[in-house]
């Protein structure tokens, strides 16, 4: 069955407050996993 | 001393610049070769396209900067590659021709110690009949002058709409082989919403028209990602936001020819079909530059720098997808040929596509190419950089640093609408962006809780806000090194 978003989903999605801590959150994730290290694959 | 030379100023060729430039003395040169004169942070094209950011506000000249930070930079186009030099010139050398100015068209050798090729694609519009920006209505958002055309074009069109002009628009790839579909994704989502602000919605039917097989495949092969409290396929996630906006697709489409409002396509069914639109934006197919190599005696070499890119240590052996492994794809974007050439970003030749190779009823490939722009071109050519200033410092080789898109993670922060309370972003990491299945083998060759997926305000605050931080870093203003690629 095909995902929808929800009204409620709308909600937190476009509420500014809600979002202000989402973007502290998402930073700091994105950050993680970009920032995180790299290198090569042949051992 | 050494010197540098680095083909291109885009996001490859300018981070690997700054970097060296910042790390070696000053009796080494760093010299900078592109035909731009401007440095232009390519993800905000989007928002030009949609007239909700001028083209001033991505872009800067590169002359002052580097006369500042002591980088050369000659505005010019490569010609030839010579990396053995030739009779005259006993070091390796390109050949150049000036693009601006009194010396415009004149040649020189430009000769080096290394080279690092960062000149991205050659946006081949050529490779699809009819398509070329701002003609037959169909329009590109690769550059920031042609996402002001593109701007130029829909707001015609909303004018339009407001008169009661019911209209089609038509945005994705415009080629089998396309790749850069994250760049299309953002633009429709943008589109949609600004229709939406001028009240026009109801009066356009959008439709997504891609060469990938699934939505939201965008040449990754797509992915299995976290979101909210479950793990989504990337392409239910793309479902859910273009149902929510009231957006058609066709996928497994080949874009072969483009008339004035109609595209012309082939599916992966065979089926030759079309599609008329009012407005549309394509992503064309990115090709190499079709540059040659010769090596002392003038005979030419360009088989062992360039298969369409340039060749760098990726295993380059033709096999079938079932036996495509993570580990063919380079950690050091060093040409095997010839050491001191490299190659990071766009610029190197993929050993493969990642997403599964399809080909339609009637044997046309149909799949989308691996991409590489933003995020991994900055970081491969950072990695690049600290080999070379490795390799100078150590007066010898130096590969210690390495950096596979197998053991990389990547951030897309897709904006879905400009607004600082009405905008919205879709923000995907992926860890790796090649798929490790032996590492892996569970999650479709990703790290499930680093391949995640947020919808919502937040990621367009987060889009502009590395547009500040990246052109903040791009001007080198001060820290700017602290930033991530």
């Amino acid at each position: 069955m095909t995902n929808q978003i929800t009204k409620y989903q709308r909600f937190v999605m476009m509420n500014p407050v809600i979002q202000f801590f989402k973007l502290i959150y998402l930073s700091l994730k994105v950050l993680l996993v970009v920032a995180g290290g790299h290198g090569g694959t042949r051992g | 001393m050494s010197k540098i030379v680095i083909l291109g100023a885009g996001i490859s060729g300018h981070v690997a610049a700054s970097h060296l430039r910042r790390k070696l003395g000053k009796e080494h040169e760093v010299l900078v070769v592109s035909p731009n004169s401007n440095y232009q942070w390519i993800p905000s094209n989007i928002w030009v396209g949609v007239g909700r950011m001028k083209s001033k506000e991505l872009l800067f000249p590169l002359t002052p900067l580097y006369k500042k930070k002591d980088i050369g930079f000659k505005q010019a186009k490569v010609v030839s590659f010579h990396p053995e030099g030739d009779a005259t010139e006993s070091k390796p050398y390109v050949l150049v021709e000036y693009v601006d100015g009194e010396v415009k068209y004149k040649k020189e050798k430009v000769n080096y110690d290394y080279l690092i090729n960062s000149t991205g694609p050659k946006l081949a519009f050529d490779l699809t009949e009819g398509l070329e920006p701002g003609t037959n209505k169909a329009y590109s958002v690769c550059t920031y002058s042609h996402a002001e055309h593109a701007w130029q074009g829909l707001e015609v069109l909303i004018n339009e709409m407001k008169n009661g002009k019911k209209a089609k628009i038509l945005i994705g790839t415009g080629h089998a082989k396309a790749t850069c579909q994250g760049a299309a994704f953002e633009y429709i989502l943008n589109v949609e919403q600004e229709l939406r602000r001028h009240k026009v919605r109801e009066m356009a039917e959008i439709t997504w028209i891609s060469n990938e097989y699934k939505l939201g495949d965008f040449g990754m092969d797509g992915m299995l990602l976290s979101y909210e409290n479950k793990t989504m396929p990337s392409f239910e996630m793309v479902e859910m936001v273009f149902r929510d906006r009231g957006i058609k697709w066709i996928l497994g489409a080949a874009v072969t020819k483009i008339e004035d409002g109609i595209a012309h396509y082939e599916n992966l069914e065979g089926e030759y079909k079309f599609e008329n639109y009012d407005f549309a934006m394509l992503i064309p197919s990115f090709a190499g530059h079709e540059f040659k190599a010769f090596d002392k005696n003038q005979n030419e070499i360009t088989e062992k720098l360039f298969k369409g890119f340039m060749l760098v240590d990726a295993d380059y052996t033709v096999k079938p997808y079932e036996n495509w492994s993570v580990k063919d794809w380079p950690e050091t974007y060093q040409n095997p040929s010839y050491p001191n050439i490299f190659a990071p970003g766009i610029a190197f030749a993929p050993p493969h596509a990642i997403s599964k190779p399809r080909k339609s009823k009637n044997g046309t490939d149909i799949t989308p190419a691996p991409p590489r722009t933003g995020m991994p071109s900055g970081i491969t050519a950072k990695i690049v950089a600290d080999n070379i200033i490795d390799s100078i410092k150590l007066n010898g080789v130096s590969l210690n640093h390495k950096g596979s898109m197998g053991n990389m993670g990547a951030a897309c922060i897709a904006s879905a609408g400009f607004g600082l309370t009405t905008g919205s972003g879709i923000s995907i990491t992926t860890y790796p962006i090649v798929p490790d299945y032996e590492k892996y083998p569970d999650s479709q060759g990703r790290q499930l809780g680093k391949t995640f997926g947020e919808i919502g305000l937040a990621g367009h605050w987060l889009k502009l806000l590395l547009h500040y931080a990246f052109i903040y870093k791009a001007k080198m203003k001060p820290f700017w090194w602290l930033i991530p690629e």
